[in-house]
């Protein structure tokens, strides 16, 4: 992909992105009242491991600020999932409604396209309590923000590769939206608590099959202590779940039907 | 005289019995339609699973930690149990506050409110026997599991006799205070943020997480005063340590939040209902 491409695309996501955010403004009241209870919903859950290391300090080495990070780099890599790539959870039900014959028409990518369409004003609560969150309870110096930064971004990949994932199951096994769902459920609950609490085949699964690992828990290792292996650890999973996710969409779009519906793209 | 007062006395009861089958019916209609879809109803029990496991793990390693034998009375054992419970109940909730948020905005309130029933108590027998449908499946799937991690149930059998009591009072609790944020939607452009937030201050405050003896003050003080402490931790705590003494005490509490939150419902309702017009059609 030449740079000229690559910036072209970056500019389309950058205009889709600003577009939904508008569009949710129109509510303005609903749009703040969403993100305020968003973070509160995030503090809430921060205030209770505040509770639990109060009473016990340490558990399996792991404290407070621990805690902070994994729900800062979880929190923001989310957000940025659902605020940017907001539609790639209804996947499953456009494939399986038809849903994507407004994106077939159109010259961009679909995957892409189908992706960015629609925006979870949420999204931005978890942004806006993640950045809080990690500059003023953590105090990062400059290059644990700048790290903090690529690490969200390559979660926020994970995240949306791991949604379109099992939603474009939906080409071979029919409706997939609740899996998918319950499988996005899982992921961000096992990216919450301290990874030290699972061993064996449990933590083994997630670090392929549920990577929250990869989402959390590796993020606060390169915080606490940077090494290039673990770095190129986590991009190489990065873009091996992006490579496959674009693999099975493709492959199942091969076998997708139009539903013959008509639909308008604003 | 005597035979007009028996006549009105018998009016009055076949008034009761006929309204009562009426909300039986619906609710025998609400427990079918859920049993229609049980595999979905299986489905939302894998989350019950993660949740059981996690917080296995978490005091596992919490207790061996700190070479706990038992923290605020609970075993680790009670512990599993208690959180099998508590969630057991939390994920049973129907999306109730979205179903009366959609039902307003959509206008199709005003249709409901044209039949022969109330639209309150319609809500709650439809309410109830989606919820009996999904407590019963996650009674099984949480109880199956924390039996394969710590064994068998520290239930005593008053405990197991008080439960459904407590914990019809905790629903109906849950159902008047969601049915009331849904409600809001006459006045607001949005109500699943308040839903979001009482359900996370529920979790927290509640005792669905951890039970509130353990909670350091002031935050356990102020967490036995508020409603939730009568949703979870109330109940679960009766089925797993029951007292004769904390049971009346948990009655009591539930008695009086479910009557606050009852009178709010009927103002909230009664302001909303002020605004519905219908215009023919």
């Amino acid at each position: 992909m030449s740079i000229q491409r690559f910036w072209r695309t970056l500019r389309f996501i950058g205009a889709y992105t600003a577009a939904n955010v508008q569009a949710a403004m129109e509510y303005r009241i609903s749009f703040w009242m969403q993100i305020l209870t968003m973070v509160a919903n995030d503090g809430l859950w921060l205030f209770f491991w505040y509770t639990y290391f109060h009473q016990f300090p340490l558990v399996h080495g792991w404290q407070n600020t621990d805690i902070v990070v994994i729900w800062a780099v979880a929190a923001c890599g989310f957000g940025l999932s659902v605020g940017i790539f907001g539609n790639a959870p209804k996947l499953a039900i456009l494939i399986m409604n038809g849903g994507l014959d407004a994106y077939l028409g159109m010259p961009r990518y679909v995957l892409l396209h189908a992706s960015i369409s629609a925006s979870d004003p949420t999204a931005w609560g978890d942004i806006l309590f993640a950045v809080g969150s990690f500059l003023v309870l953590v105090r990062p110096n400059p290059l644990q923000i700048a790290l903090f930064i690529l690490l969200v971004l390559m979660g926020a990949f994970i995240f949306t590769a791991f949604t379109i994932i099992f939603c474009s199951l939906a080409f071979f096994v029919g409706n997939t939206d609740g899996l998918a769902q319950q499988l996005r459920n899982a992921l961000i609950t096992f990216a919450t608590y301290p990874m030290n609490l699972f061993s064996g085949v449990v933590r083994l699964m997630l670090f392929t099959v549920i990577p929250a690992g990869f989402i959390s828990f590796i993020p606060l290792q390169l915080l606490h202590q940077f090494t290039w292996p673990l770095l190129g650890g986590m991009i190489g999973f990065t873009v091996l779940i992006v490579l496959l996710a674009v693999a099975i969409f493709e492959y199942g779009l091969r076998r997708y039907e139009s539903g013959n519906l008509m639909g308008m793209q604003s | 005289m005597n035979a007009s007062i028996v006549n009105s006395r018998r009016g009055i009861r076949q008034r009761i019995s006929l309204t009562a089958h009426k909300y039986i019916a619906i609710l025998y209609v609400s427990i079918v339609n859920n049993l229609t879809y049980m595999v979905e109803v299986v489905f939302r029990s894998v989350f019950l699973i993660i949740f059981v496991y996690i917080f296995l793990q978490l005091w596992t390693v919490t207790y061996a930690s700190r070479n706990l034998s038992s923290l605020g009375g609970f075993r680790i054992s009670d512990m599993i149990w208690y959180l099998a419970m508590t969630e057991t109940i939390a994920l049973s909730l129907p999306q109730l506050t979205r179903q009366i948020d959609m039902e307003v905005r959509s206008g199709e309130i005003a249709y409901l409110l044209g039949r022969p029933c109330s639209y309150v108590m319609y809500r709650f027998a439809q309410y109830f026997g989606e919820r009996i449908v999904r407590l019963v499946m996650n009674t099984i799937v949480a109880g199956l599991i924390a039996f394969i991690f710590v064994g068998p149930p520290p239930f005593t059998w008053q405990g197991l006799v008080a439960w459904p009591l407590v914990l019809l009072f905790a629903i109906s609790i849950e159902y008047a205070i969601y049915f009331s944020v849904g409600l809001l939607a006459f006045w607001t452009e949005e109500t699943a943020p308040f839903s979001l937030v009482i359900n996370r201050l529920a979790m927290i405050l509640g005792g669905m997480l951890a039970p509130l003896e353990i909670l350091p003050q002031p935050i356990r003080g102020i967490a036995q005063v508020l409603p939730f402490s009568a949703i979870y931790n109330g109940p679960a705590h009766t089925l797993i340590r029951f007292n004769l003494g904390q049971f009346g005490a948990l009655l009591l509490q539930q008695s009086i939040t479910l009557a606050i939150s009852c009178a709010v419902l009927a103002v909230i309702y009664w302001l909303a209902t002020r605004r519905v017009s219908i215009n023919g059609g």
